[in-house]
This record gives structure tokens, C-alpha cells and sequence, in this order.
């Protein structure tokens, strides 16, 4: 009777040290994509920041390419207005599109194009937009990585009752996952 | 003949002799550590890691240079996350040779000027050779700022090598006269002299190396100061990204061996992972995870392993069938099932891997992507005839998790890290059929060899780690 108690005990101590050590992962690996998105997060505001300062340059070389600014200020906009991953990648591309157009356009205009302002702000663009890619990949393989961890077996169980629930990728409906190369 | 070994034995001691005197006056006098709050000078880190490690340069010269190229803007270290962070490319301009050489690694890697910290250890360039051009460079450097010179001046090395011409010769005398038999022709001795000043003379070799000038002791001892006063800002923690907000404190923090952190996450002189690549297919720096499964199935041609699961098959099938008769001889089992319970295990034994080649063999898949390992293992074979085992592991962009593939060394040896590849495999037992290369890599990292730093600089000056860029080691580059 003794060893029966024990060997129950022990089969529960083991059972509950085994949750302890799946719990800790899953919140490390929660933990991940949270900072992960902040970095994402970081990366899409300084571009928000970024983007009244070259619309203001431009429109000082280039003030009759209203369309264009409006477009790229809407985008801007709409970008700082949505809600959800989903809808916020759609209108982060929207507004990258509106960007490539933007510098498309420049390129009619030398003054602008040899303005020191305009170049700075450029580059700085161009960084922003790699770095984003980077946080963007990174804060989706982080998504991978705990979405493998919460729907596998064990850990799934420990998922459920834990109230660890599935995170979105950052991506526009249809959008294929994976790399996204943006060159200004 | 035995006065002539004594003579030889003698003058080989008197010469041993010779060269324990000479290494001892040519000693590098001990360091005094300046006083304290000392600043740093204009020695780069490199020079600071040579002249601070006993005249040795360690693996961290090269991320502490690269540090100091981030301190001095030519590049930008950005971190993107924990586990991720981005050297991006800019002006560099004024590089001494071996910053040149760092930069240029890097500019090999970088895609869109752009590399991950991670990544810095890829590339298909023969690291040997580079820490090689690398620690060159940076002696030269410390010689110019006559802070270091060899340790053997030519005087040394003209007396050392004239003085072993005697044991040397004492030997070849000794052979020549204990060479007694009828049929020889007395050329033993030449050979057995020329042997013993060869001995001698790669001895002498050895012990040489880099020693620092009365200068260069002075400047150790400043940098010792300089290191007691880094070491209370606690660099050890710091990211290799806050060279930004540190600036070339962090970069002399790094050579001195302030920094280690910093310093693990800017591989550039350490052979990449065997288990952890970085690629940059699909035009982003990611890393994967490489698995070399079990090779009893994976990573063999199909016939193989239809022909080991046969045998396999066979001897768990034979055994099976012993076990079976011993246990019905106890009648714990019926005798007429024990033929066909050994079929059936053995049966079921073959069939796995049979049936995963024969799928393979009838329909390999076409697999597209970068090749991010390549690999041999010893898998037996004797010390004159080796038999390795050779992977290849190809990122497809589907996933972080790659496993490795076999495939026959003919293939594999015209293959580089970092092409990209077409090949037909079998994903059950992981053998490539056929492979063909649609791009070369761009990561070959070319670079100015010795050739502009032609100096006496001896092998076994740096800390080279043994085994680099060899099989054993697991690695081509």
C-alpha cells in the first residue's frame, strides 16, 4: 500500500514538474514574440515619424505633385489607424507602395534629388525599410516557433489550460510569409 | 663510433644549449601596468590584442576590429532583436589592411549592404589562410609603430643555423662510420645529417616568434592601465550594438577581454557552426537549425539501403526465430508459430527501409535552394584508406529546419557553402541523385593574400586553432 502511495506521489511529482518546465517555455517563447513585435513596433514608427519630414521636403521641390504627397500622407495615415496584424501589414505595404511611388516621382525633379535633406532622409527611409523587413522576419519566426510549441503534443495540453492562444503572423491576407524585399 | 655519437650527442647539447641562452636574452621583459586612469592611444585594437596578449593575437582581434570599424562609422551595428542583429555596410575610407581585410569580409556577406552578426562566420573563404593574412597584417602594423619586431634578429637566426651545421655534421659522421655492412654505400650518413639539421633547425623555428621592443613594453604596460580602468565599466554585458552609445571604448574593452559578449556575437574569425546556419537565400540573412540524422536509413543511396534493411530483416528475423524455439521449448510459445514469428519480425524488419528506398528510387523530388553545409565525417575505413560520409544540407526557403543530405564525394567536392543548387533527392532516405549548381556563391570573400605583407612572422606566433578548415574538423572552405 505504502509503495503503491508512493510510486503515485512520484508519478505526480514528476507529471507536475514536467508542466512547470513546458509552462516556462511556452511564456519564454510568448515572451519572444512579444519583444519581437515590439521591435517591429520601434521600426514602424520611426518610419511613421520619417514620412511628414519627406513629404515636406518634397513638396517644397515638388508641390505640384499633390497626388502623390496626398496619397503617401493617406497611406501614413491609414497605417497609424489600423487595427490588427493583418490590417496593419495591409496598409504598411499600402504605404510602401505610396513611398516607391513618391521616389519614383523624384526622379524627375534634380534639385530634389540633389538636396542634402532630401538624400538623408532617403537613406534614412531605406534603413528603416531593411530594418523592418529584419524585425518583420524575426517576429515571424518567433510566431513559428511558439505556434509549433503550443500545438504540439504535450505541450498543447499545458497551452490550453495556461491560456497561451495563438499568434497572428504579420502579414496582409494572402500575402505569402517570407521575405520581403523592399529597395527605394 | 661510439666517441662520434658522444661528440655528436655533445654538440647537439652545446647547441640546445645556444638556443636556451639566446631564447632567454631575447625574452619580451616583464610589463609593468602604467598608472591608473590611463586613456587609450592611437594603437588600433588589434595592435592592443597583440601587444597585451604576450605578442599572440587571439580571435578576438578581428571582432574587436570590427568593433572599432563600427566606433569609427564604416560600419553601423544595429540590433534587431535578442538574438539578431545586423551589420550594415557605409563609408569606409583610410582602412589600414587588416581593417580592409575585416571590411571586406563583411562586404562579401552583406546583401543589400546589409549582414547578420550571426552570419559573419559563413562564406566560403579559407579561414586559415585568412587569420593567417589577418595576424600578418597586424604585426606589421605593430612593427611599423616599432612596437614589436621577430624574435630572432638575422644575427641570431645566421648564428643558430651556422652552429647547427656541427651536431648535424658530428651525426652524419657517426652514421657513416656505424654503417659497417658490405653492401652499402655509405649514404646514410648525408641522409641521417641532413635530418638532424633539419631537426634543428625547425626547433629553432619554433621557438621563434613575436617579441616586443622597448617601446612596445611601454605601450603594453599603458594599455594594461588602460584595460584596469574599462574593467570598471562592465563591459562584459554589453551587446556588440551598443558600440553605438560606447564607441571605441567598447572596441579596446574587446581586445583587451573586457568584452566577451560583444565578441561572441561578431564571429568573424571562428569557424561557422556545424548544427547552426545562417542563410540568405530568398535575399534576407535567417538562421536555420541542420539536423545529420542517424545514418541507419537516412543519408545513404536507396540500393544501400534496400540491402542493409534486407540484412537487418534477416538477422532480427533469425534471432527472432531462435528466441522463439528456446521459448517454445518451455512451451511458453507454440513450435509452429516460431518459423513464421521470425518471418513476420524479420519481414517487418526490412520493410521500412526497403520500402522508403524503393519510393525513392521510383520518385526522387526536385529540391531548389542554397546549399548552407557542407560536411564530412569519418565513418571508417583504415588510417590509409579513410571512408567519409559526406552531407549536404540545402535551404529551400520552407522552413527553419533543415536535414542534412548524403550524397557521393564526386558531387560533393565540387560543391561550395553557399551555391545556389537544383537537385534531384530522395526525401525518404535523404540521397541526392543528381545535383547541378544554377548560381556559385557569393560569399567567396576575396581578399589580398600575404602577398603585400611578405614578413618573417612564424606560424605558431597566433593562437590558430587547431583543425580549422580541416575534414575533421568537419568543415570546407
Amino acid at each position: 500500500m505504502i509503495i503503491a502511495v508512493g510510486a503515485f506521489a512520484l508519478v505526480l511529482l514528476l507529471v507536475a514538474v514536467l508542466i512547470v518546465v513546458i509552462y516556462n517555455g511556452l511564456v519564454r517563447k510568448r515572451n519572444a514574440v512579444e519583444n519581437a513585435w515590439a521591435q517591429v513596433d520601434v521600426q514602424l514608427k520611426r518610419r511613421h515619424d520619417l514620412v511628414p519630414n519627406l513629404v515636406e521636403v518634397v513638396r517644397g521641390y515638388a508641390g505640384h505633385e499633390r497626388q502623390t504627397l496626398t496619397a503617401v500622407t493617406a497611406a501614413r495615415a491609414q497605417a497609424l489607424g489600423a487595427h490588427g496584424l493583418a490590417e496593419q501589414a495591409s496598409a504598411e505595404n499600402a504605404l510602401t507602395g505610396a513611398l516607391k511611388t513618391l521616389f519614383a516621382v523624384t526622379e524627375s525633379y534634380p534639385d530634389l534629388k540633389a538636396s542634402q535633406n532630401f538624400a538623408e532622409l532617403q537613406e534614412e527611409l531605406a534603413t528603416t525599410e531593411n530594418r523592418i523587413a529584419y524585425s518583420r522576419q524575426y517576429y515571424n519566426d518567433a510566431v513559428l516557433t511558439y505556434s509549433n510549441a503550443i500545438q504540439t503534443v504535450p505541450a498543447n495540453i499545458v497551452a490550453g489550460m495556461g491560456g497561451f492562444t495563438a499568434r497572428e503572423y504579420f502579414q496582409a491576407p494572402g500575402e505569402e510569409r517570407g521575405p520581403v524585399q523592399v529597395r527605394f | 663510433m661510439t666517441v662520434w655519437f658522444a661528440a655528436a650527442a655533445v654538440a647537439t647539447a652545446l647547441w640546445a644549449l645556444l638556443l636556451l641562452v639566446l631564447a632567454i636574452a631575447t625574452r619580451t621583459p616583464d610589463i609593468t601596468p602604467g598608472p591608473p586612469g590611463a586613456q587609450p592611444a592611437d594603437e588600433s585594437p588589434a595592435v592592443v590584442d597583440l601587444i597585451t596578449g604576450g605578442w599572440r593575437l587571439c580571435d578576438e582581434a578581428a571582432s574587436a576590429t570590427l568593433l572599432d570599424l563600427a566606433a569609427r562609422g564604416a560600419v553601423q551595428i544595429e540590433e534587431v532583436g535578442p538574438e539578431l542583429s545586423l551589420v550594415r555596410l557605409r563609408q569606409a575610407e583610410g582602412l589600414n589592411p587588416y581593417e580592409q581585410l575585416v571590411y571586406e569580409h563583411v562586404r562579401s556577406l552583406a546583401r543589400d549592404g546589409v549582414v547578420a552578426t550571426g552570419a559573419l562566420a559563413e562564406g566560403s573563404r579559407n579561414l586559415g589562410r585568412w587569420w593567417k593574412s589577418f595576424r600578418k597584417k597586424v604585426i606589421a602594423d605593430a612593427r611599423r609603430r616599432g612596437l614589436s619586431r621577430a624574435r630572432w634578429s638575422r644575427a641570431h637566426a645566421t648564428l643558430l643555423f651556422a652552429a647547427a651545421l656541427v651536431p648535424a655534421a658530428l651525426v652524419a659522421v657517426a652514421v657513416t662510420v656505424a654503417d659497417t655492412s658490405a653492401d652499402s654505400d655509405r649514404d646514410g650518413g648525408i641522409g641521417a645529417g641532413v635530418l638532424a639539421y633539419a631537426a634543428l633547425v625547425y626547433l629553432a623555428g619554433r621557438l621563434n616568434g613575436e617579441r616586443g621592443t622597448d617601446l612596445g613594453v611601454q605601450a603594453a604596460g599603458h594599455w594594461l592601465a588602460v584595460r584596469e580602468s574599462l574593467s570598471n565599466s562592465r563591459f562584459a554585458d554589453k551587446p556588440a550594438a551598443s558600440v553605438t552609445i560606447w564607441g571605441r571604448p567598447l572596441a579596446y574593452a574587446a581586445a583587451l577581454g573586457l568584452a566577451p559578449r560583444a565578441v561572441r556575437s561578431l564571429p568573424v574569425s571562428v569557424p561557422a557552426d556545424d548544427r547552426r546556419a545562417w542563410s540568405d537565400y530568398g535575399g534576407m540573412w535567417h538562421a536555420v537549425d541542420v539536423r545529420y540524422p542517424s545514418r541507419l536509413i537516412w543519408g545513404r543511396p536507396p540500393l544501400h539501403a534496400i540491402g542493409r534493411g534486407l540484412a537487418a530483416g534477416f538477422f532480427a528475423g533469425f534471432w527472432t526465430w531462435i528466441v522463439l524455439i528456446v521459448l517454445s521449448a518451455f512451451e511458453l510459445w507454440p513450435r509452429a508459430l516460431a518459423q513464421p514469428g521470425g518471418f513476420a519480425v524479420g519481414l517487418a524488419i526490412a520493410a521500412v527501409p526497403a520500402g522508403r528506398a524503393l519510393l525513392d528510387l521510383t520518385g526522387q523530388t526536385q529540391i531548389e535552394g542554397q546549399i548552407v553545409r557542407l560536411r564530412r565525417r569519418r565513418s571508417g575505413g583504415n588510417e590509409n584508406r579513410p571512408k567519409y560520409v559526406h552531407w549536404c544540407a540545402v535551404d529551400e526557403g520552407r522552413g527553419r529546419e533543415l536535414k542534412a543530405y548524403g550524397m557521393a564525394e564526386e558531387q560533393w567536392s565540387r560543391l561550395s557553402e553557399g551555391d545556389v543548387v537544383r537537385a534531384r533527392a530522395g526525401r525518404r532516405v535523404g540521397w541526392i541523385g543528381e545535383i547541378e549548381v544554377l548560381r556559385n556563391t557569393a560569399h567567396r570573400g576575396h581578399y589580398a593574400d600575404t602577398q603585400d605583407h611578405l614578413i618573417d612572422a612564424p606560424r605558431n606566433l597566433g593562437e590558430v586553432r587547431p583543425g580549422w578548415g580541416e575534414p575533421d574538423g568537419g568543415m570546407r572552405s
